[in-house]
């Protein structure tokens, strides 16, 4: 579809549905500092409060400077804080589901790639035993802070042991 | 005697297609199953202890998952108290609001939505999906892929669609190795057609995962759950692996959502007696309890075996809305190749494509079918008219245009030449200028020269091995002398910083302003209301350029 | 690429009686144990424990559970003797080794392709499923990745069986040989999607969790 008629025509619609107050959108202020669907999308209404992980704001983020070297692939990622906001928007929405995995994920920034693959990999049916997950919900807990995502490797070897799903051979 | 006419009934395409009868004992039936679970739910201590006829001692891996993370208890026993058949009516009821609907199939377990979508007939399936969708506005999603993995023709082919109007679009491979060549011709392709597209390559969960934190990628899809224990397990993976893994991807800033769909059980061996959306269902409340923001569902690769089986058809159209129910963004496959009938492929599609759905198909092959490396999807770059044309007939939005065929040709010339830049700057095999044309004017990979095979697997390995990343396209292009292209590839990459797109059913315009069910809400509740096709919007669906003008005679 | 109603009717009656009762727990059905059957042209035996390969000359080729022993022939009625007669003539064209092994803990062709590679001294694996689908994988790859896939088993010929065998056995020596031509037909799913699921089905019957890989011999009459 035509991308600027089919702006054109949900800026239109959205206004007007707001008028009439059916869309769900609260007053722009957050309420206590939180991040609500008012103040979405966060690139375009709070670039201000957007940093990468790298510690550069997003709005200092330029073409030039990915040219110029001055910018790698490690600024262009996204940062715990950012996840959060976007988390708190997913609650003012009542999705609080796809907000726990959003603060999950914000915990696993920090580990780094190949570490994270290796961690999902150890996670699939029939790789680890009981003890090399509780290892690895430690190591996320210890070194990561990453406590939630730690809690769902705790869950998931107790429930492996119980369904057999531990290595085996 | 032979009957001539049961001679001719005999030779139509739609007796070519496989059928079989329900059995239900090994889950070879559809939906309404005898053997499927009453639904139940107990609550004790803040903990379901009993549900759908199970008690937690009995609970298998995705029981004990779905009770833990799938289902909002604080609601859930006056949900569940509640009548199906009542609910049911709240679906089609356009008095009842979406958000009311949420509010009861948050709380409910699968085997309930189940029975709930059960008492629908299809009209009124369709009346559920117009109302329950989560984005304001349906849009579409292609294949782009072609047997010989040929990456240039993947970039024309890309950009092509792009013109033609898809929002996302999806590759994958014939050899595994060549993915990377694959993932980042598509990127390429897609954002010289139309800035803003997202773009994925479907491959081995890891992998996929790879390419996506090195920038190859924009979001995934092939993330597969199953609806039994042993399926998901020969999946080589566990809601708990999978769940960590949706938190993998948006800790990249990566958009992902699950896959899942009726026929996938029963095809991999252990349905364990129980109907194909009754475990679509449990499929759904996984990908609800892991936080995933969406879903490709609609049976999708397994289509043949739904299709196979009485009133699959409908129970591919009630899993799209379960999905719906859950509030997840639906991804609604017609996407694969199911019958030999053109009549059959046409009726398949109707309830997705009339009522509109996030991602209509999931995907529209982009290249001819012989090149769709899904093994076929229900609707090819042939029929890209016929899709057209039902627009204009219904007056509907299936998210393509017209388009005309010097600006396809421009289009696809510029992908094919921007990757030739851009894979000569990255030192990858040289595109010859030949490739360049022919890809321009190709039909498919018959028209395409080939290319050397073994050479491009070895350059692969070496630009992995030096850790090429997306970053390293954007400074390609540039100096090969497309920045537009590169601009546009870098602001794709930027979009991770932010993460407005990780939300439910999110798109980008042209512009890079993201359209998600957080700031373009479907607020259908009635005629006249929910998404309206605009005037500029229906000039342009209405005006093929084969029609005639009456002012012209 | 006529459907044949017959064929699919006479895989349900089988199936249905095979399952008798209703309970279908397929973990609990233990597998004949060292037993030897005949399938026609063929004799296959499982010799106990299959043991991991250190010569580097070897492609191992993994036979699904109920490949050439409960079922004898391809989803497109290629007799299982001849489809592993061209793998192995194809392998040994190229100057290679190569020995059987059943997987039992799973029917997915992936796996059992990986678990092939995990036993073969060079790293390099076949796996072949009843109905024709056949992965060649390598040990270092993740099992749902590959070297090379033949998904669509209603287009694999007796060619591109000894192709497979070739290419193999061609990684095995640590070429790069070219991979064998994707086949590629949208057809084949409307016409055999259903009967796919009734053969996995059967062949899914005979895993057994708990066991691990067996030594095959074979001898071709």
């Amino acid at each position: 579809m035509d991308q600027e008629l089919l702006m054109k025509q949900i800026v239109e619609q959205v206004m007007a549905a707001m008028n009439k107050g059916t869309v769900s959108a609260p007053s722009s202020t957050p309420a206590g500092g939180r991040m609500t669907a008012a103040n979405y999308p966060l690139a375009e209404k709070e670039a201000a409060k957007i940093k990468t992980p790298t510690g550069k704001p997003f709005s200092s983020l330029s073409y030039e400077k990915v040219l110029s070297g001055e910018l790698t692939s490690d600024d262009m990622r996204i940062s715990p804080e950012t996840l959060e906001y976007q988390a708190q928007v997913a609650e003012s929405v009542n999705r609080e589901a796809f907000a726990g995995n959003l603060r999950r994920a914000a915990e696993l920034i920090a580990v780094p790639d190949e570490r994270l693959l290796e961690i999902y990999n150890a996670l699939r049916p029939y790789r680890s035993t009981k003890q090399e997950l509780i290892d690895i919900a430690n190591e996320l807990d210890g070194k990561y802070g990453a406590k939630t995502a730690a809690g769902l490797v705790r869950e998931a070897a107790e429930v492996y042991e119980k369904r057999d799903r531990l290595k085996k051979f | 005697m032979k009957s001539k006419r049961f001679e001719a009934l005999a030779a139509r395409p739609v007796n070519q297609d496989g059928y079989v009868q329900e059995w239900p004992e090994v889950g070879l039936i559809a939906m309404n199953s005898p053997f499927d679970p009453k639904p139940s739910i107990k609550i004790e201590g803040g903990r379901i202890v009993e549900m759908d006829g199970k008690t937690r001692a009995d609970f298998d891996m995705l029981d004990t998952f779905i009770a833990d993370h799938a289902i909002r208890l604080g609601n859930a026993e006056k949900a569940m108290a509640m009548d199906s058949l009542d609910i049911a009516r709240k679906i089609v009821d356009i008095n009842v609001s979406r958000d009311e609907i949420l509010d009861i199939t948050l709380s409910v377990t699968p085997a309930k939505l189940t029975e709930i979508v059960g008492n629908l007939n299809i009209v009124e399936i369709m009346m559920g999906m117009t109302k329950m969708r989560a984005r304001l506005m349906p849009a579409n999603q292609c294949h782009v892929t072609n047997v010989k993995d040929n990456p240039v023709q993947i970039a024309a082919d890309a950009a092509e669609a792009a013109v033609r109007g898809f929002a996302e679009m999806e590759t994958t491979v014939g050899i595994a190795r060549y993915a990377p060549f694959n993932a980042m011709a598509l990127f390429v392709g897609a954002q010289a057609g139309r800035p803003g597209i997202m773009t994925q390559c479907a491959l081995e969960e890891a992998t996929e995962l790879q390419l996506g934190m090195r920038g190859f990628t924009t979001y995934a899809e092939t993330i597969s759950v199953y609806g039994t224990e042993p399926v998901f397990m020969d999946g080589d993976d566990t809601p708990y692996s999978k769940a960590f893994l949706a938190s993998c991807y948006a800790s990249r800033g990566l958009k992902m959502r699950f896959t899942s769909g009726t026929g996938s059980e029963v095809q991999m061996g252990y349905a364990e007696g129980k109907s194909m959306l009754y475990l679509e269902a449990r499929c759904l409340a996984v990908t609800k309890g892991a936080g995933v923001q969406g879903t490709q569902n609609g049976s999708v690769s397994c289509v043949g075996v739904p299709a196979g089986v009485p009133g699959g058809i409908r129970a591919i159209a009630a899993e799209n809305l379960i999905a719906m129910l859950l509030d997840l963004e639906s991804t609604t496959s017609n996407d694969q190749t199911f019958t030999h009938s053109d009549l059959r492929r046409v009726a398949r599609s109707v309830p997705q494509l009339f009522s509109g759905t996030d991602y209509i198909c999931s995907g529209y092959s982009a290249t001819p079918n012989y090149d769709n490396m899904f093994a076929g999807s229900n609707w090819d770059a042939d029929d890209y008219d016929d899709w057209n044309i039902i627009q204009r007939d219904m007056r509907i939005d299936g998210g393509l245009q017209p388009v005309k065929e010097d600006d396809v040709i421009k289009a696809r010339n510029k992908a094919a030449r921007a990757l030739q830049g851009m894979f000569r700057e990255l030192g990858l095999p040289p595109i010859t200028d030949e490739e360049v044309e022919a890809a321009t004017y190709a039909r498919g990979s018959e028209d395409m020269p080939n290319r050397n095979v073994n050479e491009d697997l070895k350059a692969i390995e070496d630009m992995m091995a030096r850790k090429v990343t997306g970053v390293d396209f954007v400074k390609a292009l540039d100096k090969a002398g497309f920045p537009d292209v590169a601009q546009n590839i870098y602001n794709m990459l930027r979009q991770k910083v932010a993460g407005d797109y990780l939300h439910t059913a999110s798109i980008f315009d042209k512009d890079f302003h993201v359209y998600s069910g957080v700031n373009a809400p479907n607020d259908y509740h009635g005629p006249m209301t929910g998404y309206q096709l605009s005037e500029e919007r229906w000039e342009q669906i209405k005006n093929i350029p084969n029609a005639i003008r009456p002012e012209d005679i | 690429m006529n459907f044949d109603e017959n064929m699919l009717r006479s895989v349900i009656e089988e199936v249905l009686k095979e399952m008798g009762s209703a309970s279908t727990a397929p973990a609990a059905k233990a597998a004949p144990a060292a037993s030897t059957l005949s399938a026609g042209e063929m004799t296959l035996a499982d010799s106990g424990e299959a043991a991991k390969g250190v010569a580097p000359d070897e492609v191992v080729i993994g036979l699904a559970p109920a490949f050439g022993v409960y079922q004898h022939e391809t989803i497109i009625h290629q007799p299982h003797s001849k489809v592993l007669r061209e793998i192995i003539a194809g392998i040994e064209e190229e100057g290679m080794k190569w020995r059987l092994i059943r997987v039992f803990r799973t029917s997915d062709v992936s796996f059992i392709a990986h678990d092939a590679a995990e036993y073969s001294g060079s790293g390099i694996g076949i796996g072949i499923q009843s109905k024709g689908t056949t992965v060649i994988h390598q040990k270092d790859l993740p099992p749902l990745s590959n070297l090379e896939l033949f998904s669509q088993a209603p287009l694999i010929e007796m060619d591109t069986f000894r192709q497979i065998g070739k290419n193999a056995a061609k990684y095995a020596k640590g070429e790069a040989p070219t991979p064998v031509t994707v086949r590629n037909d949208q057809m084949a799913r409307p016409t055999y999607q259903a009967i796919a699921a009734l053969l996995h089905i059967k062949e899914t019957e005979h895993c057994d969790r708990d066991k691990k890989p067996q030594a095959v011999t074979v001898s071709f009459k």
